[in-house]
């Protein structure tokens, strides 16, 4: 017998369920997949799969887009009871964060909370280091004290797991959840819930409000799928807020076609313009890797930085990269401590909270880094920036770890690659533009022209 | 030249395939590649002269520590095509624990060809117990073989409560009692040279069992094939 708490807005995979007698006529049952001539269709992930490419000996079909999840059969049912908003209203502010926000932070705070309490869906357009999180804060209170049920999610783990204890900081009394792949802790019933975007698949019909951060963010952008999710996890009449700092094209045509609103905030908060992207050309810097030499621009780009004593990241394009790298900067400078990180690493979490203390100069990593993580005070390197794995969106995050604290706004943001790009110059014209909205807006304090 | 743009079963990247100028002037169709070429190149082949000949691990010696210890089955060898590293766990994982059917693909065509080699005059699958049949859908060893002639002879036999044999330490597989029985007469193994498939060759416990049914029931020699040793 299952509890029927495990299954307020969540949709379980089974046969057959079961639970106390006076819950079981409120059971909703949906088939797991749908059929058509050629395709099957999860109905809990949203993907469409060519029938003959999962069909299993006996005549069933799978979907193999959510399996991590537990694989969905098509001759399973999914599983779910209507979330009943079991919390209590509150008449005190459960939102113990002090902070203040700057008048343009306000204004789309005050958006943002117009639109929880409307049930819209809404972009919030803010650069890298705007203080997004804490704009929500305001539209959360409103809604746990309302008795809504919430929840926070990213495609990223690590963001999941830097929000989850800011917003445990922010509302102390409300219970959190956090959910995620990996995790020890089974699932249980919280008014708060933070996960991935992959984890949103196990609810249905459950969030009044729900926030997506980091929505340009992989596998998000990628995977039409979790945008399904999105929509699934939500109540009907919720309200649904993507944050991005650099909307994709998607977005984008939706907010020129006015399906979707849109609240800018083009300046970080200590209102210092984003470092703008310096460019290099080399030539052929891989073989240059592999000749064990550091093409020319690089090593004079670098002599700069660490001259000045400068921490810094470096972004390369593959795993294979980063050893080739490391060990030439470790001839090139024996002084620097340095060590390569990427998301296989078993040691990854420890590397990084190392940068973090400043025991290391140098990080050399994949697009891991690229977002989530804040370094104080910290120059930013790409070596073949004209790599496919570079997105403009992940492009612009990766530069957007720069000067992100009022302490040290300002940080060198140099990419090198054998050729210039659409993308890169995409990113570089996003900053450039944000930049001169921001300039034009009076957000930023300090002109530099 | 690359073939239209598809995503590696297992690592989910790009999988863009190069043509080589053979494949080219060939005007054959090409196979496209489940897996991206990343992921091809971190599996280790074990090759043929240097495997052991009795179970068919990577080792330099004719016979492994192991297999002196496996005394009673004379008639009995086996070929492992891989060493069972990281990249095939993170495979068989995603194939039988997730059930993924789609990977039963990546390793058919190496899977015939070995097949095809050894030329016995029976091919038969390890199968797997009923239950764990009816929540995987399928058979992973006969996913392997869809296409190759083969004799359904074994079935398992249920003791009581059992662990999974990828649960078990060395001690306990080893003391694993006879899990299977014969499906078909015994004059149907007489004087056969007969194909073992499975999987993952770990203690050689499972394929030897089978082996021992089937010498047992007047087969002159029983091979092993399985896709990894480890």
């Amino acid at each position: 017998m299952m509890q029927v708490r495990q299954l307020f807005g969540r949709q379980v995979l089974a046969d057959a369920i079961s639970v106390t007698p006076d819950w079981q006529p409120k059971l909703l049952q949906r088939p797991s997949m749908m059929l058509t001539g050629q395709l099957v269709i999860c109905q809990r992930c949203g993907q469409s799969t060519p029938k003959q490419t999962v069909r299993l000996p006996q005549g069933n079909y799978y979907c193999p887009h959510c399996f991590q999840l537990g694989r969905v059969t098509s001759n399973q049912n999914l599983w779910s009871l209507p979330e009943p908003n079991r919390f209590t209203k509150l008449t005190d502010s459960p939102l113990s964060w002090q902070g203040e926000l700057t008048s343009a932070q306000n204004a789309c705070s005050q958006e943002i909370s117009a639109v929880f309490a409307t049930g819209k869906t809404h972009l919030l357009w803010a650069v890298t280091g705007a203080g997004k999180t804490e704009m929500l804060f305001h539209g959360i209170e409103q809604a746990l004290m309302k008795g809504l049920r919430v929840a926070i999610a990213s495609p990223r783990v690590d963001v999941c797991l830097e929000l989850a204890p800011r917003f445990q900081a922010a509302f102390t009394s409300i219970p959190q959840i956090v959910l995620y792949g990996e995790m020890n802790r089974p699932y249980a019933y919280k008014q708060l819930t933070i996960c991935t975007t992959h984890q949103l698949l196990r609810f249905y019909h459950a969030f009044d409000v729900l926030v997506i951060d980091e929505v340009d963010a992989f596998p998000f952008a990628a995977d039409p799928g979790l945008n399904y999710a999105a929509q699934q996890a939500k109540k009907e009449s919720g309200a649904l807020l993507y944050l991005t700092a650099t909307p994709s094209k998607e977005l984008s045509r939706l907010e020129r076609q006015k399906r979707l609103s849109v609240s800018y905030l083009p300046a970080r908060y200590h209102g210092h313009p984003l470092p703008e992207i310096k460019f290099k050309l080399t030539s052929h810097w891989r073989q240059s890797l592999m000749k064990h030499r550091l093409p020319v621009p690089v090593k004079k780009g670098l002599s700069q930085m660490i001259s000045k004593h400068r921490k810094f990241l470096c972004f390369v394009p593959h795993i294979k990269d980063l050893a080739a790298l490391a060990s030439v900067l470790h001839t090139a400078f024996p002084e620097l401590k340095t060590t390569t990180v990427y998301a296989g690493d078993p040691q990854r979490h420890e590397k990084v909270q190392r940068m973090r203390d400043g025991e290391l100069d140098c990080l050399i990593t994949t697009t891991i880094l690229e977002r989530g993580v804040t370094f104080s005070n910290i120059d930013v390197m790409v070596l073949g920036a004209d790599d496919g794995v570079f997105s403009t969106a992940a492009l612009v995050q990766i530069a957007g770890r720069a000067g992100r604290k009022s302490a040290y706004p300002d940080g060198l943001v140099a990419f090198f690659a054998d050729r210039q790009t659409k993308i890169i110059q995409e990113a570089r014209r996003q900053i450039r533009f944000v930049n001169q909205k921001a300039r034009r807006e009076g957000l930023i304090g300090v002109t530099h022209d | 030249m690359a073939l239209p743009m598809t995503e590696c079963l297992l690592c989910h990247r790009e999988n863009l395939q190069q043509i080589t100028l053979w494949q080219l002037l060939n005007f054959q169709p090409v196979e496209p590649s489940l897996l991206c070429q990343t992921c091809l190149d971190r599996l280790e082949p074990i090759p043929l002269d240097q495997a052991c000949r009795g179970c068919g691990r990577h080792c330099s010696t004719q016979l492994c520590p192991d297999c002196t210890r496996w005394e009673t089955l004379t008639n009995f060898k086996n070929r492992a095509m891989f060493q069972y590293n990281e990249l095939l766990r993170q495979f068989m994982s995603q194939y039988k624990f997730y059930g993924d059917y789609r990977l039963r693909q990546v390793f058919q065509g190496k899977i015939k060809r070995e097949v095809k080699q050894i030329k016995a005059d029976l091919v038969i699958p390890i199968p797997i117990n009923p239950i764990t049949y009816q929540q995987r859908g399928f058979n992973q060893v006969a996913g392997f073989l869809e296409g190759v002639k083969t004799t359904a002879a074994l079935a398992t036999i249920e003791h009581d409560k059992q662990l999974p044999q990828s649960a078990k330490n060395r001690q306990q597989r080893l003391q694993m009692k006879q899990p299977f029985k014969l499906n078909l007469s015994t004059e149907k193994f007489n004087k056969k040279r007969i194909l073992l498939v499975d999987d993952i060759y770990t203690t050689g416990r499972t394929i030897r069992h089978a082996a021992t049914l089937l010498l047992d029931a007047g087969a002159s020699e029983v091979v092993g094939l399985t896709l990894a040793h480890g």
